[in-house]
C-alpha cells in the first residue's frame, strides 16, 4: 500500500468524541471485549466443557450405575455424594488451569504486546488498570463457575433421566447434601480466588505472558510433587521438619481443604484430588502437622495476601519500560 | 553547508511562538543507577506548533516521552501538560493527549477496527463514526476487518497514529511516526501533521528523518546524552552565519575581488562553484550593487542556510562518530 492519509477522509464527520476520564467500568468493558475476542479462550472453554462431560460419560457406561440410582435412598444419596465430590474436585483443578491461563494472558499480553503504554498513556492508573483487570477476571470466573455448576446439574439430570427413566432419584437428596455441596463449592471458589491472585502476582513480577504462564502453570505441579521430595527427605533424615513444612504448601492445602471442611460421611472425608500435607503415623506417634479447615483457610488467606501485595507493589512502583 | 530557501513551516513559526505553553518540562531528570538518561531537561512546547524532538540513539528522547506520559516516574523535575502537573493530574490531562510511543503497540489478535474499539472503550464516548473517521484518515478503511498480525509495519504505524487520534486529542506525542511508511505515506503523514496543527492541535514529534522534521516542524529541540543541546525555531537553527550564496559567471575572479574587501575576507567558493560571502552591511542588496559595479552581475543571490542534518550532526558530534557535545 502506498497511500496513508486520504484527503477524502476529511470529508467525513469526525464523529462525536466525549472528553472523559478513564473509568473503571470502561476499562473492564475493554477487558471483556478483548477476552471475548481471543480465540484461545473459547478453545479452552470448550475443552473445559469436555472435561466436565467426561466423568458423566464414564458413569453412564458403568453397569452398576442403575443399581445405585434405583436402589434404596441411602444408596442413591451415596451415588449423588460421590458424583458431587468427584465433579467438583475435577472442576476445581481444571477451572484453576483455565484461570491461570486466562489471568496470565489478560495481564501478561498487555506487557508483551506493549499495549499497556497505550492504556496508561490515556491516563489510566497502573493500579486502576490492574484492579480493573482483576475485577474482570473475577467476574468472568464467577460466570464460568455458575455455568459449570449449571452444566453439571444439567448433565446429572440427563444421566438420572437416561438411566432411571425419571427424576425420582433426586428425592433422595437431603438438606445436608445441599449444605455439603455448597460448602464444597465454596472451597472451589476459594481455590479459584487464590489461583487468580497467584497468576496475577507472577505475571506482574515477570511482566510477560511467557513468564507469567510458565510460573503460574508450574506452581501447583511443583508443590504437589514437592511433597514427594519432602517425604523422601523425611525418610532419609527422620526429621519432622520435612513433613511439617508441607502443611504450609499452597497446593496441598487447597487440595485437602474440602475434605477437612466438610463433615465426615460414614466416617470418610470428602473426596479430593491431589497431594495433601504429609502426616506419617508410626506406632501411636503422629509425625507432621494434621491440618484442619481453619488451617487450610488461613494458609490460603496468607498466600492470597502475599500474592496481592506482590502484584500491587510491583505494578505500582515499577516504571513501564515495555 | 548547503543553500536552501526557507521552507513553508516557518511561516507558522511566529504564530506558534505566540501561543500558550501546552507542554513544559522543568528540570526533568531520570537516573538509572549511575547513568543519567535525562539530565535537567527544560522544554517548552506551545499550542499549535509542530515541535521536533531530535537526538541520537540513546539520547533520552523516548525516556522523556515516557515521563511525559506517566509511564516512567522522573527522578527529579516535572512535566506539565496544559498547565497541570502530570504526576498529580494524569487522569485529567492524559485523555486529552494522543500518543504513539516507539513501535506501535497493538492487539495483534484483534482487527484494526477492534483495536480502536478496545482502546476507545477505556475512556468511552468514541462513536462508530469517529472510528470510521480515523480509519479513513490513516487510510486503513479497506483493511479494518483484518487481524493486525497480518498488517505490514507501515500499516501498524498508521493504526498506531489512528489510536493516538481516536479521542481527538489536543496534544499529540508521536515517537518516530514515519517508521515503516513508504515515501508517499511519509508525505501524507506530513500533510496530516500540518492539518492537525492548523486545527490548533499541538504536535510533539520525535524522528530520525531530519529532512522530514525540517519540512514539518516549526521548532525543534536537540538533546544528546540526556541534555538539551539547543531549542530553537527551525528557521533560526538552519539560518547561515549571515552569508549569501551568489551564482555568477567568472566566480574565481569575483572571489578575488571580494576577498580584498574588509567584509569579504572569509569568502570562498562552495562545491557547486557558488560564491559564499558576507555582504557589506550584512545586506544582500549592497552585495548585489557591489558585484554589479565590479562587473560581476549575479544570476542569483540567496541567503545561505544549513540543512537540519548538518546542524544536528554538528551539535551532537555524530558525524565524527562521537556523541560528546562540543
Amino acid at each position: 500500500m502506498s497511500t496513508v492519509m486520504t484527503p477524502a477522509a476529511a470529508e467525513h464527520t469526525h464523529g462525536p468524541v466525549q472528553s472523559a476520564r478513564p473509568s473503571f467500568v470502561g476499562i473492564m468493558r475493554g477487558e471483556f471485549f478483548k477476552i471475548l475476542h481471543q480465540r484461545l479462550n473459547w478453545i479452552l472453554l470448550i475443552l473445559l466443557g469436555g472435561i466436565i462431560t467426561f466423568p458423566y460419560l464414564i458413569e453412564f457406561s458403568l453397569p452398576r450405575i442403575k443399581a445405585g440410582l434405583t436402589g434404596p435412598a441411602s444408596g442413591q444419596l451415596t451415588f449423588f455424594y460421590n458424583g458431587m465430590e468427584a465433579n467438583l474436585a475435577i472442576l476445581r483443578i481444571f477451572i484453576g488451569i483455565f484461570l491461570l491461563i486466562l489471568t496470565a494472558r489478560v495481564i501478561g499480553l498487555e506487557y508483551q504486546l506493549g499495549t499497556i503504554r497505550i492504556l496508561l498513556g490515556r491516563g489510566v492508573g497502573r493500579l486502576q488498570l490492574l484492579l480493573a483487570k482483576l475485577a474482570t477476571i473475577v467476574l468472568a470466573a464467577l460466570a464460568l463457575f455458575v455455568l459449570a455448576i449449571a452444566y453439571n446439574l444439567l448433565l446429572s439430570t440427563l444421566l438420572v433421566s437416561l438411566v432411571t427413566g425419571g427424576l425420582s432419584a433426586f428425592n433422595a437428596l437431603t438438606p445436608q447434601f445441599w449444605s455439603d455441596s455448597g460448602l464444597y463449592a465454596l472451597t472451589v471458589l476459594i481455590s479459584m480466588g487464590v489461583t487468580i491472585l497467584l497468576a496475577t502476582a507472577v505475571t506482574s513480577l515477570g511482566r510477560s505472558l511467557t513468564v507469567g504462564l510458565s510460573v503460574a502453570l508450574a506452581w501447583f505441579p511443583v508443590d504437589n510433587i514437592g511433597t514427594l521430595f519432602m517425604a523422601l527427605a523425611y525418610r532419609l533424615t527422620q526429621n519432622d521438619f520435612w513433613l511439617s513444612i508441607t502443611a504450609y504448601f499452597l497446593g496441598p492445602n487447597l487440595n485437602t481443604m474440602a475434605s477437612v471442611v466438610l463433615p465426615l460421611r460414614n466416617g470418610q472425608p470428602a473426596l479430593t484430588i491431589g497431594a495433601a500435607p504429609l502426616v506419617f503415623t508410626v506406632g501411636n506417634q503422629v509425625h507432621g502437622i494434621v491440618v484442619d479447615g481453619t488451617h487450610t483457610m488461613l494458609v490460603a488467606l496468607v498466600y492470597a495476601v502475599i500474592f496481592a501485595v506482590v502484584a500491587v507493589v510491583l505494578t505500582w512502583r515499577r516504571d513501564v519500560m515495555e | 553547508m548547503a543553500e536552501t530557501t526557507m521552507t513553508a513551516p516557518n511561516v507558522n513559526a511566529s504564530k506558534a511562538r505566540s501561543g500558550e505553553v501546552v507542554l513544559r518540562t522543568r528540570n526533568l531528570s531520570k537516573r538509572y543507577g549511575s547513568r543519567l538518561a535525562v539530565d535537567n531537561l527544560n522544554l517548552e512546547v506551545r499550542r499549535g506548533e509542530i515541535f521536533g524532538f531530535l537526538g541520537p540513539n540513546g539520547a533520552g528522547k523516548t525516556t522523556t516521552i515516557r515521563m511525559a506520559l506517566g509511564l516512567i516516574t522522573p527522578t527529579t523535575g516535572s512535566v506539565e501538560i496544559m498547565g497541570e502537573d502530570i504526576a498529580t493530574h494524569r487522569a485529567r490531562i492524559l485523555p486529552r493527549v494522543g500518543a504513539l510511543v516507539e513501535t506501535p503497540a497493538l492487539y495483534t489478535y484483534l482487527s484494526g477496527r477492534s483495536n480502536l474499539r478496545a482502546v476507545g472503550s477505556v475512556l468511552g464516548g468514541v462513536s462508530q463514526e469517529r472510528i470510521d473517521y480515523v480509519l479513513g484518515l490513516v487510510g486503513l478503511r479497506e483493511r479494518q476487518k483484518d487481524r493486525v498480525r497480518t498488517y505490514s509495519l507501515g500499516m501498524k504505524q498508521r493504526l498506531g497514529v489512528a489510536i493516538a487520534l481516536l479521542q481527538d486529542p489536543e496534544v499529540l506525542i508521536l515517537d518516530e511516526p514515519a517508521n515503516g511508511l513508504d515515501p508517499a505515506g511519509i508525505v501524507e503523514m506530513r500533510d496530516l501533521m500540518h492539518r492537525l496543527s492548523d486545527e490548533g492541535k499541538t504536535v510533539f514529534i520525535s524522528s530520525h528523518l531530519l529532512m522530514e522534521i525540517q519540512q514539518m516542524c516549526t521548532r525543534v529541540a536537540i538533546i544528546n546524552l540526556g541534555k538539551l543541546v539547543t531549542e530553537s525555531s527551525v528557521e533560526d537553527l538552519t539560518r547561515g552565519k549571515g552569508e549569501f550564496a551568489v551564482t555568477l559567471e567568472r566566480p574565481t575572479q569575483a572571489l578575488a575581488i571580494v576577498q580584498q574587501q574588509s567584509w569579504g575576507k572569509s569568502a570562498h567558493l562552495n562545491e557547486n562553484g557558488a560564491l559564499i560571502t558576507l555582504a557589506p552591511g550584512g545586506r544582500g542588496r549592497e552585495l548585489n550593487v557591489f558585484l554589479v559595479n565590479a562587473g560581476f552581475a549575479p544570476d542569483t543571490i540567496t541567503a545561505s542556510t544549513q540543512d537540519l542534518e548538518e546542524v544536528f550532526l554538528r551539535l551532537t558530534n555524530s558525524g565524527s562518530g562521537g556523541t560528546q557535545i562540543q
